[in-house]
């Protein structure tokens, strides 16, 4: 690794344009609560990017977290990025200027490390973009001694293979103890003045730490996937994912960073819990995060008092997978409900499930007075749909909830919604409108003006799931079963229908579940100048079909095969805990027969393998059970 | 409880947009822990007005705001306490109690005096004599997509370089007439003028004057600034 380091701030060639460009404020740093260090004195130097533009990445939970606790290693400078708008992108190559951080302005080949969080698949041109203007090499295998160390975690690398050329390391898992050990070996490696080869055999021994380089994949006559095998002794077979045990240990977000300009969510947030056990079998965070660890009241109180006094946001996030089940929710809700009585900070419950509970809880947080809209995901139309995919909701749930939620003076209720699950029929997809135009009538009752949004998404298959065998559905048939949608409700001016392009899901469903010949697709379409994915104005189908077809890789064969039993996955050498055997034999339990299954903090163990695979056990205060025998 | 207040925006807040430092304010006088009063209704917004915005890029010393408090507050720590919870560039220079019945804080911000850097070298004394000399300086400029033709003339209090340093007086008038405008009225006379490095507010109050040789006769003389009732002086030897 590169020892010396002179670091140079870009500042000077960035203000100048600054004015000609969109939304200045986005690259000029500055931002209250950021740790701006010496670089130049640092023992190692990190670069946190965020592949989206500043917006949507500054809120993001992983950066913020890894960011403080980087930052609070003495000698560890951990600095921030993200990417530039294509306005920027193009007055930086016009002008040379590097991909630099926010801190001190520094270009990207200062850092020792750059690591990108990628929370979805859609920002993986963007993380090729981000290097390219840090000129730094595309592939891992081009880079010199001199080059930082390209480092990706978060969700959507729990399948990394389709970036596998351009990644030096994976960390699979929680980040909060990888990164601390990573650190460590990066500054052995300074300071041992180690070749990279050398630095990256010694990654290889961090739990949860998968370097590409080390595996070959393998491939069946048919085209299928023989298997990702370690090139030689010492590399595991298999990457066991990293698990933070007790949350309570890492109180952070302790002084998140206040942005200067607007971005998408401007409160304060903590995780209550992490890991969720509903089983929605379509729904990879739930599989990949378990089991589930709570973090006490206690904590969450003071970690919330401080976060508020030291970032003045007037909105305080309670953030998990499925917040009202919480184990001490109701309690921690009703304490917080009280500190904020009489104020302007407001409390928000995102992700929470359907039941009238969830409506007590938002009257509790709403105490101030602002009952505007409530959001509830049943997913499906159909109780039978939604038995596949796990979600054990009833119609009369539904219907009590919205009851109950316009009873109790909200106006505006939330729904959301998927199509093209397996199994579905057009009876199913027509039940979402039916349930919608039911809950808008039941609004109607309570208020003229009361409103329901009906929010329809396309079911993309991911990896470490039970649906991860099953096929997607074309962007022509899920547009067709929009049309359905439209028509059904077309005439019903309390009930708003929103939907997006089905386009989009085709190139995440292809990053989602590709192997490592998709890598070349990606490195195609950033040459033929795709960016920003996730973005509907800067998406361009066209150029990642064309990208497919140039370097032969058979996008339907990715998005819409079923894959049988034997199938071996790109992602099977990563592991999340959950035993392959038992995701099959939900995905059968699914299809076969629509069997429901239960959340195992509150019923028997059904051995997904992750609890006993991990030497973990469940973190909450639910009680736990012992048997399921009938006393 | 109403202050006034003497505020710089400067650095990096200068590329921070009018909407989001509405924003900032309110999150530094939380952090601070000060009694900031907020409207009432369906989404309090904090009582802090910002008579008007500045021009994005642009640096200040002489921007103003009127903030309400729902309960009074000692002034000198309580102006420390925001200055400590404000990111670096912004900084409240002085601050003031509202007596009851005051005139409105526009009213007393009738020009703003602007400091307009150009790159090192640049002479700008024959341009700015050539300003000074037009009886009027015919602008070209966008209202609703239509392009319209705007005398500056009447807007221009004052005028006067140094070297590379230009410093401008401006009438407030409706619409605004910008610094940026003067540099398009001094490429009249060369047109090779480069952009300037940097504009910089450095405050806002009254119109200044000094008496002439004649008889009532007035000269402009800078700016008298609104909270202090400092003279502003044009720069010393703009004359020569």
């Amino acid at each position: 690794m590169n020892v010396t380091r002179s670091p140079v701030s870009v500042w000077p060639q960035l203000e100048p344009i600054l004015t000609s460009v969109r939304k200045p404020a986005r690259y000029v740093g500055g931002e209250g609560n950021i740790v701006v260090k010496d670089v130049a004195a640092a023992d190692s130097a990190w670069l946190l990017v965020y592949p989206d533009a500043y917006e949507v990445g500054q809120p993001n939970q992983g950066v913020q977290i890894l960011y403080e606790v980087l930052n609070e290693r003495p000698g560890t400078a951990a600095e921030r990025g993200y990417a530039p708008w294509p306005d920027m992108e193009a007055v930086m190559r016009e002008r040379r200027i590097p991909f630099f951080s926010l801190e001190n302005h520094l270009p990207m080949r200062t850092f020792d490390v750059v690591a990108f969080s990628l929370a979805a698949e859609v920002g993986y041109t963007n993380l090729l973009n981000c290097l390219d203007l840090g000129g730094v090499a595309l592939h891992a295998a081009d880079r010199t001694d001199d080059d930082p160390l390209v480092v990706v975690g978060g969700h959507a690398a729990f399948n990394p293979e389709p970036l596998a050329p351009f990644v030096d390391v994976v960390c699979a898992g929680d980040g909060e103890e990888f990164v601390g050990e990573l650190d460590d070996v990066v500054r052995r490696s300074r300071r041992g003045g180690w070749e990279r080869q050398r630095l990256l055999d010694e990654i290889v021994r961090i739990e949860g730490a998968y370097v590409p380089s080390r595996y070959s994949a393998e491939y069946l006559a048919d085209g299928r996937l023989r298997g990702t095998f370690p090139r030689r002794d010492g590399v595991p077979y298999r990457v066991r994912k990293r698990t933070v045990s007790d949350l309570d240990a890492w109180p952070y977000p302790k002084r998140q960073i206040v942005p200067l300009t607007e971005t998408v969510h401007e409160r304060y947030s903590v995780e209550i819990f992490r890991g969720c056990t509903r089983g929605c079998r379509f729904c990879q965070a739930g599989m990949i995060t378990r089991p589930v660890r709570e973090r006490s009241r206690a904590t969450i109180k003071q970690m919330v008092a401080e976060g508020v006094a030291n970032t003045g946001f007037t909105e305080v996030g309670l953030l998990s997978l499925s917040s009202a089940d919480h184990s001490d929710i109701l309690g921690l809700c009703g304490d917080l409900a009280d500190s904020y009585e009489g104020t302007v900070t407001s409390l928000s419950l995102p992700s929470t499930r359907v039941d009238a509970f969830n409506v007590t809880l938002a009257d509790e947080l709403a105490r101030n007075g602002r009952r505007t809209g409530l959001t509830f995901a049943p997913e499906a139309g159909t109780e039978r749909m939604r038995r596949v995919i796990n979600k054990m909701v009833s119609e009369a749930d539904m219907l009590r909830t919205a009851e109950t939620a316009f009873a109790n003076g909200w106006r505006h209720i939330k729904l959301y919604f998927m199509i093209g699950l397996p199994t579905e029929t057009d009876a199913d997809v027509l039940g979402i409108a039916e349930l919608g135009l039911k809950v808008a009538g039941i609004g109607r009752q309570h208020g003229r003006r009361n409103k329901v949004t009906v929010s329809v998404g396309g079911f993309v298959p991911k990896p470490h799931t039970p649906f991860q065998w099953a096929s997607q559905d074309a962007p022509e048939e899920l547009a067709r079963k929009l049309g359905l949608l439209r028509r059904r409700v077309a005439s019903d001016h309390s009930l708003n229908l929103r939907y997006h392009d089905p386009k989009p899901g085709v190139v995440e469903g292809l990053l989602a579940r590709g192997d490592r010949r998709v890598a070349a697709v990606v490195e195609r379409a950033f040459a033929l100048g795709a960016r920003f994915e996730g973005w509907d104005e800067l998406f361009d189908y066209g150029t990642w079909m064309r990208a497919a077809e140039e370097v032969g890789v058979d996008v339907g064969w990715f998005t819409r095969r079923e894959r049988g039993e034997d199938e071996v996955f790109a992602w099977d050498h990563l592991d999340s805990g959950l035993e392959k055997d038992w995701l099959w034999k939900d995905w059968r339990d699914a299809i076969d027969a629509g069997t429901e299954l239960e959340d195992c903090r509150w019923t028997p163990c059904y051995d997904c393998g992750v609890c006993p695979g991990l030497d973990l056990q469940h973190q909450t205060g639910h009680l736990p059970i012992f048997s399921a025998a009938p006393s | 409880m109403r202050l006034r207040v003497r505020y710089a925006k400067t650095g990096k807040l200068r590329f921070v947009s009018a909407i989001d430092l509405g924003r900032v304010w309110e999150r530094a006088l939380r952090q601070a822990d000060l009694p900031i009063a907020y409207s009432e209704g369906f989404s309090p917004h904090p009582r802090v007005s910002f008579p008007d915005a500045l021009p994005l890029g642009y640096a200040s010393t002489g921007e103003y705001a009127q903030l309400t408090f729902a309960a009074p507050i000692a002034l000198e720590p309580g102006v420390k306490a925001l200055n400590t919870a404000f990111p670096d560039g912004l900084e409240v220079l002085a601050a003031v109690e509202v007596a009851e019945g005051a005139p409105k804080l526009a009213k007393w911000l009738r020009a703003s005096c602007w400091d307009v850097a150009y790159p090192a070298g640049v002479a700008l004394a024959e341009p700015v004599l050539a300003l000074e000399a037009a009886s009027n300086l015919p602008v070209l400029r966008e209202r609703k997509g239509d392009p319209v033709t705007v005398d500056l003339r009447p807007s221009i209090h004052q005028i006067c370089c140094a070297g590379a340093a230009l410093r401008v007086t401006l009438h407030h008038v409706e619409p605004p007439v910008r610094p940026s405008e003067v540099h398009l009225a001094l490429r009249v006379t060369d047109p090779d003028l480069p952009e300037p490095a940097l504009v910089t507010r450095v405050a806002q109050g009254e119109p200044a004057f000094t008496d002439g040789p004649g008889a009532a006769e007035q000269r402009p003389a800078g700016l008298v600034e609104a909270l202090s009732g400092a003279l502003v002086p044009p720069l010393p030897d703009c004359r020569k």
